[in-house]
């Protein structure tokens, strides 16, 4: 039948990424969950190395020069804000303004602007990978109606942002002009043009919703389409995440990723047999490289003769 | 229709008596010091789910769908249009302008799309639930107090108001959550030194709201009222009985 | 068989804004592909509505309207939804989602199919319409035609067995309009629908349709054939006879048989009636001098792109525009007429070369200055000028920031409403009015500056013929007070009447500009429907007025 399979593979930034979008989000969940909430210095490394590597993957070099030039003043920053409000935790390290200044919160402080870090370099690559079609389809079954909402105000959203500078541009050429002036007469002119866009799509969005209900819109028992299927690979890579995901909770059940901090640090190390658990998170964590790698070495065989 | 208004019911009901107190256990038992980030956003996303359900339980019409989307856009574009200007922005006021003609239901949601929406030009990030509950809920109670008559429609009422609520409303839960963000515990001297160094940030925003407001509550009102007419959402009399 | 059979059908308005329809008697056969036609406002939409009523206008309805034997209000939302597609005019507005697939699949989720249904039906539809490389693309990505014809296949998804179309191709450029209509010849043919087109200009429509429709003023006028169309108008003498095309008007200005439909058909006609012209005054490849006068306008070596990055949109252009005329540049989608047009209206600076005005540089004029008594610029989407809840106070904001006391800012309005014919439209909101209207509001508009130089952006686009013709009365008596007038159009036959000089953009640059007969008469494809018919007999010909008393000099008597 026509090309019509090809017609529903999509581009894709990496292999990863062209998995079923499940596996996606269950990815990212997994991940910040343990790297937001656990503040386990061992797993926050891991984290830590995995979502680097997968943005360099991702974005390039200008990854690194981002992570480097404008997260590290951040992460240090979080990092000493915290031992100088919290004076919690008994080994104390000096006073400061007659302030305790402990050895925990100071710890606290390191592995809370470390994991602050690493969240903020995941959601860059959820934000390459998740689009928003995919997080579209994931609550559309669930919420079939707001997550057409969501696509419709995707949809208006560049078609204003086109429209306005339309509307400065006519604005302009009868003399009502909105980039001159100072600071106050531009934000006037700006709300002025904000407000004829207003008009302008309140208007226009009647047609789209006749053309919402010549089409059906308001039926009872709408569903939800999504160019997303479950192939093989995608039910064989879910299997191994829930694999992984199941030891996981199994050594949070066990108490293996115990992170306590305050009011002393007791951290679970991985020793012996617990060191499985830490290895089972890290093969988690590096999932999105192993399949890319994979498929690299797949595509390296076969481009070239044996 | 009662029946509809039932399941959001049991939903919210089962949320509040078991989704909720389950994970605040959760947290007690196996977080630590992180259990109250953890617990603030379980919860918060809790409590955001009857709103955003809405229009999923009533047969949705077309015309009021799309008013919400078409408001929300234009939220996001206003903080995107102002953008030179930080932590200036328009959102708060098209939201609150959204639940005086809306609704408190239509309200939290235009404020709580374009908080989502909006974060898909600027970045997704843990902020976004707070971001989305914060105009969500001042579009609410705008709403509500709109309805109880105590939010008149009147310039001076609705800039009071949106003065204050993106002051202590989107403030307070965004500072509240940076706080979270970075520290183990909630303390007083954390508290107090990230709401008086937010003050300035909150001021611009709340003055930014108010200037809006100011500017363009009147002719907003007028149009969305005119496009509701035009759509047949309400008739001429019960316009007469709202002013 | 017999589909739809309307009886006696009236339509009155609530508000007695916006004309109705009165005592209309159809009887539309399975597989009719029929042309509906008229001035604007005449009812054709509202009409089309009647026939799909959940989004038929609030009003007072009498009479019948019977779909397949069943009276159409009886249908329900579902049926309705599957059984009548209906396109509209603005292709941005109907489109509801951002990606092109979602777009396809949204009747198909409203009525609740399950995915693999949808998979399929959607990929039998993108492969009809050949979308299939478009189909993940955000709908901002697409083209005004591509958008329209994902309108036609998202409704086509739904199986439909009638297709109503309100001026579907009036925001259209003159290639994506044939190819929507060629598709819409496709679907009639080869799926069976039967389809309703409502639409401003014929000439593409008419050769493929079944029958012709004529409305006026809420009535149906004539129900004939398209080879019949000509006559009946002319039995009938109505003055919208104008909007025929040209084959059509100048075959029965001679005949009253039935007429050809095309230009094929026309050339083959004429050539057998009438004698070429013995000889040609002038060779049409000659170069004419351009008009002379002190140039108003002067475009030297002029470069220019949105980006550093991007690549060049207008190429080195250089011209001279002529005090007193009307300079038109013609060409096709994306060659950067419109940039151009605004780089002349000062809207963006251009990164080389010159924009004079008067001989003085653009952008030394202060800003204040410059668009007041000096340019004019009309948009190409009229709406984006209005600021005000009704025209009048649109126009009032604007007098009494231009004029220097209340009585000149009144007598000004004053002097723009008459010339434009506004005053009927003073009190309107200007987006409830019609797109013709609109024009005249934001033409109205712009004019209160009182512009010497006057620039328009399509300044055609969706409005009827009768209006067609108003403005371009109006641009003559313009340029009659000696104000230079620069359009940017698809419109090849409004250029050729109203314009004095005529250049053809491509690829950001000037290839031709000429005296506006050189001009067309030197082009063989771009160039005027009527000269495409007559150029073999009389070459120099342009309208349809020069062509009759030549026609008529020249008959083969017989």
């Amino acid at each position: 039948m026509w090309a019509v399979t090809g017609m529903f593979q999509k581009n894709s930034p990496d292999a990863f990424s062209s998995y079923h979008p499940v596996i996606l989000f269950l990815y990212f969940c997994v991940v910040l969950f343990f790297t937001m909430f656990f503040l386990h210095p061992v797993l926050l490394a891991i984290s830590f190395c995995s979502v680097f590597l997968y943005s360099v993957q991702l974005n390039g070099r200008k990854a690194i020069r981002f992570n480097i030039f404008c997260m590290l003043p951040v992460t240090v920053i979080v990092s000493l804000i915290n031992p100088l409000f919290s004076h919690a935790g008994v080994t104390i390290l000096f006073y400061l303004n007659e302030n305790p200044v402990t050895l925990e919160s100071i710890a606290f402080g390191i592995v809370s602007g470390g994991a602050f870090i690493t969240v903020i370099i995941a959601f860059s690559c959820f934000n390459k990978i998740l689009t928003s079609d995919k997080l579209m389809y994931l609550f559309g079954r669930l919420i079939p109606v707001l997550s057409l909402m969501f696509s419709m105000t995707l949809r208006f959203v560049p078609r204003y942002k086109a429209q306005i500078k339309k509307i400065a541009n006519a604005q302009l050429c009868i003399g009502m002009d909105a980039s001159h002036g100072n600071l106050l007469q531009r934000v006037k002119n700006g709300i002025q043009i904000l407000s004829i866009l207003i008009t302008w799509a309140l208007e226009n969005a009647i047609e789209t919703a006749d053309s919402m209900k010549a089409r059906g819109f308001g039926l009872k028992g709408r569903t939800s389409f999504s160019v997303f299927s479950w192939k093989r690979r995608d039910k064989t890579l879910l299997a191994t995440e829930a694999a992984l995901l199941f030891a996981l909770l199994l050594g949070l059940g066990l108490g293996k990723f115990e992170s306590v901090y305050f009011p002393a640090i007791r951290i679970a190390w991985p020793e012996g047999k617990s060191a499985a658990f830490y290895l089972a998170y890290a093969l988690f964590c590096l999932l999105p490289i192993i399949v890319n790698r994979r498929e690299n070495i797949v595509w390296n065989k076969l481009k070239s003769p044996d | 229709m009662q029946r509809k208004f039932d399941k959001r019911l049991i939903l919210s009901s089962v949320l509040i008596l078991i989704a909720i107190p389950l994970t605040i256990a959760f947290g007690v038992v196996f977080l630590h010091d992180r259990k109250y980030y953890f617990i603030s956003i379980a919860i918060l996303i809790y409590t955001m789910l009857p709103f955003l359900l809405v229009f999923e339980q009533r047969g949705p019409r077309a015309r009021e769908i799309i008013l919400v989307c078409s408001l929300s856009a234009i939220a996001v574009i206003g903080r995107a249009a102002f953008f030179m200007l930080p932590h200036f922005k328009p959102v708060a006021a098209i939201v609150i302008i959204s639940a005086v003609c809306l609704g408190p239901e239509s309200g939290f949601l235009v404020g709580a799309l374009s908080g989502f929406v909006s974060n898909f030009f600027y970045g997704q990030g843990p902020w976004t639930p707070w971001q989305m509950f914060s105009f969500g809920i001042i579009g609410f109670w705008a709403g509500v107090l709109h309805r109880k008559g105590i939010l008149k429609l009147r310039k001076l009422d609705l800039c009071v108001f949106g003065g204050l609520s993106t002051f202590l409303i989107y403030g307070g839960l965004m500072n509240f959550d940076s706080v979270l963000m970075f520290s183990s515990t909630i303390n007083k001297d954390l508290l107090l030194a990230a709401y008086l160094s937010g003050i300035p940030f909150d001021l611009v925003h709340a003055a930014s709201t108010v200037l809006f407001l100011f500017f363009i509550e009147e002719p907003m009102i007028e149009k969305i009222t005119r496009i509701r007419v035009k759509y047949g959402l309400i008739n001429e009399s019960e316009l007469l009985k709202d002013s | 068989m017999e589909q739809i059979k309307i009886t006696g059908l009236s339509f009155s308005y609530p508000n007695t804004n916006g004309t109705g329809l009165s005592d209309m008697n159809l009887s539309v056969q399975k597989g009719d592909f029929i042309l509906l036609f008229g001035r604007s406002g005449c009812g054709k939409s509202t009409f089309l509505k009647q026939l799909k009523p959940v989004i038929a206008p609030f009003g007072k309805r009498k009479g019948s309207i019977e779909f397949c034997g069943r009276d159409i209000t009886s249908l329900s939302h579902r049926e309705q939804s599957t059984a009548i597609g209906f396109v509209s005019q603005n292709p941005d507005n109907q489109i509801v989602t951002d990606k092109v697939w979602h777009e396809l699949a949204f009747g198909l989720e409203s009525l609740g199919c399950d995915s693999k249904t949808i998979r399929l039906r959607v990929a039998e539809m993108a492969s009809f319409f050949g979308i299939q490389d478009w189909f993940y693309k955000p709908v901002t990505e697409l083209s005004g035609g591509q958008r329209q014809i994902l309108n036609l296949a998202s409704v086509m998804v739904m199986q439909p067995q009638v297709l109503l179309l309100d001026e579907p191709t009036s925001q259209l450029d003159p290639i994506a309009t044939a190819n929507f209509v060629q598709m819409l010849r496709k679907i009639n043919e080869e799926l069976d629908v039967t389809i309703l087109i409502s639409e401003h200009h014929l000439e593409e429509v008419l050769p493929v349709c079944s029958r012709v429709l004529f409305m006026d003023g809420g009535r149906l006028v004539l129900d004939t054939k398209p080879r019949e169309i000509g006559r009946e108008m002319n039995r009938i003498n109505s003055d919208m006879a104008a909007a025929l095309p040209d084959c059509v008007k100048i075959f029965t200005a001679f005949c009253s048989g039935e007429s050809p439909v095309n230009v094929k058909e026309a050339k083959q006609w004429l050539e057998a009636t009438v004698r070429p012209q013995a000889e040609p005054e002038t060779k049409p490849e000659q170069k004419q001098p351009l008009p002379d006068g002190a140039p108003a306008v002067t475009l030297s070596d002029v470069w220019f792109r949105y980006d550093k990055k991007e690549r060049d949109i207008v190429k080195g252009v250089s011209l001279q525009i002529r005090q007193g005329t009307v300079y038109s540049i013609v060409g096709g989608n994306g060659v950067g007429k419109s940039t151009l047009l605004s780089l002349i209206g000062g809207v963006y600076a251009p990164y080389r070369g010159k924009v004079k005005l008067f001989g003085q540089d653009l952008f030394k004029i202060k800003p204040e200055e410059r668009y007041r008594d000096l340019f004019g610029y009309l948009p190409q989407e009229p709406q984006n000028l209005f600021r005000r809840k009704t025209v009048r106070l649109d126009l009032e904001e604007l007098a009494a920031r231009i004029s220097p006391d209340r009585e000149s800012a009144e007598a000004q309005i004053k002097n723009v409403s008459e010339f434009f014919h506004l005053e009927p439209l003073l009190a309107r909101h200007p987006f409830d009015l019609s797109g013709g209207e609109q024009q005249c509001a934001a033409m109205a508009k712009v004019m209160l500056t009182n512009p010497r130089i006057l620039l328009l952006d399509e300044p055609t686009k969706g409005i009827d013929s009768v209006f067609k013709q108003k403005l371009s009365q109006w641009l003559k008596a313009l340029k009659a007070q000696g104000k230079t007038i620069v359009l940017v159009s698809h419109d090849l036959d409004f250029c050729a009447d109203c314009s004095d000089v005529c250049a053809l953009m491509f690829n950001g640059e000037i290839i031709a500009e000429n005296t506006v007969r050189q001009f067309f008469t030197g082009n063989r494809f771009y160039t005027t429907p009527l000269n495409r018919i007559v150029r073999d007999i009389f070459p120099n010909c342009l309208t349809y007025e020069e062509v009759i008393p030549l026609c008529r000099e020249n008959l083969i008597r017989g």
